[in-house]
């Protein structure tokens, strides 16, 4: 019996399938943070734009009799002290979140992008002029400025994308014209130019591929970011308006009723922002773990 | 003579993916004896490395070893951890390839000296300082009580390597492992090193391992010698009786293969080095050996002895490598009537370095540095401008400012036209004719591209339309240097640094140009490899009317390729003209120097006979 069992495991075929195996375990068991940061991150959009069909109840409707409840089997996350379903307003708050906290993060990706290449490519006075403007943006605190336009012109959304996107972009311009500048001297770049390969075709075929982990790296960190500073704003009451919600905004709502202990109100829309900033990180440090390793 | 290091029947095999062993190294017998140099010589992948490391014990994790190694009459193999920790250092020493790396950029160098010094014999602080400053004096180190607390990067290259010895003679070792120290260094400095080693191991009665690549540079140092191929040995025995004849192919081919003035052609040895893991049964030389027959591919040949080494080969006996091919000049320099294709006129280069004095930089000013001054020289089509000299000489700037790469004064004209006179469009059209290959191939390979596009790249630049098109061309390049079209799928990383060269060769003459800069192109290649390309690129030169500008620090190399050779030195022409007259009979004291520190040279001059070449190069396969 064990002989027969030695010999299937000695059997081509068998190795072969049990190599496929162990090479997507070995795979996943090499990037445990990398795939445990996109699990979540995958359950966590999938709640905030596919909660509300599973979960269709109304995030406005007031229930009037059952306000300020604890979770139950009608209300699994309890009502807030108006009587609005809790799960539905963290669905729909999530949902808010996430259609601002995404584009604002892909905004000053963009700008951060084209700002760092442009002062690593222009000539050097353009760059003297782009990173003295930088050190200036740098110089203000983020979250000061945030909140000083943000209770100034009481943004919508769509405004809300624009501050955020404006005001989060020179850490991530800054790194990018490090990097275009260390890569542009390398021999393929000046073999390149040799040829007859300008500055534009330099950047975009060049530059961006030996800088494209960097990139995703430092995207999903502005991702999650940009949860923060949404839900930070939100939470004092500067970022998302009423009727809607966000994740900050639930936090604030259940924290200004403290002495009624209304846990229910709390604990869902904080480990939702924790968890979404865990899950930027883990992915972004998965991905920088394995680049270590590759170079 | 007492043995100091003895390694008997050494194999060691290496972790590789899950659980699988693979044998790097097989059956070493090796002695060092007290006061003499034994050198390790091998290409890259032969496990001459490993066998160091597995010598002190230093074997990456999950590496195995079997058989002894004997330090005198202590076994190394079966000492206690705590026990191998006290040995190196104390009773081995160890000097690097890389200085730099070695040392601790953060640490004064005496203080390192000291360390290990204190940490072997518990001496007093003030002890180790004084065992220190005399070491630094034994080692040649001008100045050593002033030296003594600089840092390493206050150091010269050479400089660096000699503090790097006298670290590993802190505490007067029996056995001294140097792994290729000269390799970054420039020619004069190299020799001084070798000088060096000598004569401190003959003082101190010290044993030398000696590991290298590079057979030329142990030709006048070592006592005995040991080639190393694919993990085994294919060749050991007195220096003296290898390089008069040594007896394996593999030994002839490694010798050929080092250029030597007025060659006809370099021996090449076509094919791989096998992968440990697909080595052939038999001999592991068999599948790119010209002397090949059926029986070498059955068992590993026994040793043989001959004149004085022993080698496993079944036919060492026999072969005898026909003379070498010393042509007088006649094939490689017959191209001095061919049209100007590049002239120089009073080409310099300044670099602006921040200004001395403060205020002047507050206003913008700066100090120029003179890189290159007024060099003119003119290039015909086929031919060669070697340009030789040590690093900081201006060679490389010199070769970037012909490519434009650099602002420049002075004139640079192609095919008549002139650079300084041209603008945008035309001259980015211009730049096309003079293409480059760099040192280093896998840098001058973007990673991230496969292997297709990158050749295909500067086609795609120059405007041809149709992906289609583009492809063929490349794959119409990738074969003129010898290479597969199915390599265009794979990312550089998949491929060796002698084929990354070549990739970067074939991308180099998609433009057509009519001149390639070559800097330094084969010194980071093994001497065969470095063989093969040299001989690709004459025959290049040969069938297209290829200029080059080859810029190299080993002379040998540059007196092989070029018909032209020009000498610089901290930016000034030392001396230029007819390759044969500027190495036969050199002018100035430099070149002189220069021509004299190169090994090669002086076995020309004895006749030529020296060391034989096999058959004749062949450039198929790599």
């Amino acid at each position: 019996m064990s002989l027969s069992l030695a010999e299937n495991m000695a059997a081509p075929g068998g190795a072969l399938r049990r190599g496929a195996t162990a090479r997507l375990l070995g795979w996943m068991g090499d990037r445990t943070m990398l795939v445990s940061g996109l699990v979540l991150m995958a359950l966590i959009l999938l709640f905030c734009f596919l909660g509300g069909l599973v979960y269709p109840a109304s995030p406005v409707a007031i229930h009037g009799h059952h306000a300020f409840q604890p979770p139950s089997g009608a209300f699994p996350l309890g009502t807030d002290q108006i009587g609005r379903d809790e799960l539905a307003r963290l669905i729909q708050g999530g949902f808010t979140t996430m259609v601002v906290a995404i584009p604002a993060a892909l905004l000053t990706f963009a700008i951060g992008l084209i700002y760092g290449l442009a002062s690593a490519l222009l000539p050097a006075w353009v760059d003297k002029v782009l990173m003295r403007v930088l050190d200036a943006f740098l110089a203000l605190p983020g979250l000061v400025v945030l909140i000083f336009f943000a209770s100034l012109l009481a943004p919508s959304n769509t405004e809300l994308i624009l501050l955020l996107g404006l005001t989060s972009w020179p850490g991530l311009a800054r790194l990018v014209r490090n990097e275009a500048i260390s890569q542009r001297g390398r021999d393929f770049v000046l073999a390149t130019r040799q040829f007859g390969g300008g500055t534009w075709y330099v950047a975009r075929v060049h530059l961006l591929r030996v800088m494209a982990p960097i990139l995703v790296v430092n995207f999903t960190f502005l991702l999650g970011d940009s949860v923060l500073a949404l839900s930070g704003l939100s939470f004092l009451g500067l970022g998302v308006k009423p009727p809607m919600t966000s994740w900050g905004g639930l936090l604030q709502t259940g924290l200004n009723l403290i002495a009624l202990n209304p846990w229910w109100m709390i604990f869902p829309s904080a480990i939702m922002i924790f968890a979404s900033i865990v899950a930027t990180n883990l992915i972004g440090q998965g991905i920088l773990a394995r680049l270590g390793e590759g170079r | 003579m007492s043995a100091v290091l003895t390694l008997d029947q050494f194999s060691v095999a290496l972790k590789r993916g899950r659980g699988k062993n693979v044998p790097i190294l097989d059956d070493i017998n090796l002695t060092v004896a007290a006061g003499e140099m034994t050198a390790l010589v091998g290409e890259s992948g032969s496990g001459k490395t490993i066998a160091s490391l597995g010598v002190i014990r230093l074997l990456p994790r999950g590496a195995s070893t079997s058989g002894r190694v004997m330090l005198g009459a202590q076994d190394l193999t079966t000492l206690s951890d705590a026990a191998m920790r006290k040995v190196r250092g104390r009773d081995i020493g160890m000097v690097f390839q890389n200085p730099l790396s070695a040392l601790n950029p953060s640490t004064r160098v005496g203080a390192q000296i000291t360390e290990v010094y204190r940490l072997h014999t518990g001496e007093s602080d003030r002890a180790a300082r004084a065992r220190a400053l005399e070491l630094f004096g034994e080692v040649g180190i001008p100045n050593p009580a002033d030296r003594l607390d600089d840092y390493p990067h206050q150091f010269s290259g050479g400089m660096r390597q000699r503090v790097m010895i006298a670290m590993a003679l802190a505490c007067s070792p029996k056995l001294l492992i140097a792994d290729e120290p000269t390799t970054g260094l420039d020619l004069l400095v190299a020799r001084q090193i070798m000088a060096l080693l000598t004569r401190l191991r003959r003082e101190r009665q010290m044993g030398v391992l000696f590991i290298t690549h590079d057979l030329s540079v142990v030709e006048e140092h070592a006592d005995q010698v040991h080639v190393l191929y694919a993990g085994r040995s294919v060749e050991w025995g007195s220096a003296r009786s290898f390089f008069e004849q040594p007896r394996h192919p593999y030994s002839q081919a490694l010798l050929g293969a080092v250029p030597r003035l007025g060659q006809a052609r370099l021996v090449s040895i076509p094919g791989n080095l096998p992968d440990p893991e697909t080595r052939p049964p038999g001999c592991r030389f068999a599948p790119r050996c010209a002397y090949r027959e059926d029986a070498c591919d059955e068992a590993y040949p026994a040793a043989d002895s001959m004149g004085g080494t022993m080698f496993a080969c079944r036919r060492g006996r026999t072969i005898t490598p026909e003379a070498l091919g010393v042509s007088e000049q006649a094939v490689a320099h017959a191209h001095n009537t061919g049209a100007v294709v590049l002239q120089a006129d009073a080409v310099g280069v300044d670099y602006a370095r921040s200004a001395t004095s403060f205020v002047r930089g507050l206003f913008g000013g700066r100090d120029r540095l003179r890189a290159l001054s007024d060099i003119s020289f003119s290039l015909r089509r086929g031919q060669c401008l070697g340009v030789v000299g040590e690093s900081g000489s201006g060679k490389s700037t010199l070769g970037r400012a012909v490519l434009q790469m650099i602002p420049y004064h002075g004139r640079v004209i192609l095919d008549g036209h002139d650079f300084s006179v041209m603008r945008g469009r035309e001259r980015r059209a211009a730049r096309r004719g003079v293409q480059v290959v760099f040192q280093d191939p896998r840098e001058s390979l973007n990673p991230r591209m496969r292997i297709g596009e990158i050749v295909a790249e500067p086609l795609k630049l120059a405007g041809m339309v149709g992906a289609r098109a583009r492809r063929d061309a490349a794959a119409a390049l990738l074969d003129r240097v010898g290479l597969n079209e199915r390599m265009m799928s794979q990312f550089p990383i998949a491929v060796s640094g002698g084929q990354a060269q070549r990739i970067a060769i074939a991308r180099a003459l998609a433009t057509k140009p009519a001149i390639i800069v070559l800097d330094e192109p084969t010194s980071s290649l093994d001497v065969s490899t470095q063989a093969m390309l040299l001989n690709l690129l004459k025959d290049l030169a040969e069938s297209d009317g290829l200029s080059y500008i080859l810029i190299s620090h080993d002379i040998a190399a540059v007196s092989y390729m070029a018909d032209t050779i020009a000498v610089l030195r901290g930016g000034q022409l030392m001396e230029m003209g007819d390759a044969a007259s500027v190495l036969g009979a050199p002018q100035s004291s430099y070149t002189k120097e220069l021509v004299a520190a190169s090994p090669h040279f002086r076995a020309i001059h004895q006749a030529g006979a020296v060391s034989g070449a096999v058959a004749v190069a062949d450039k198929t396969g790599f």
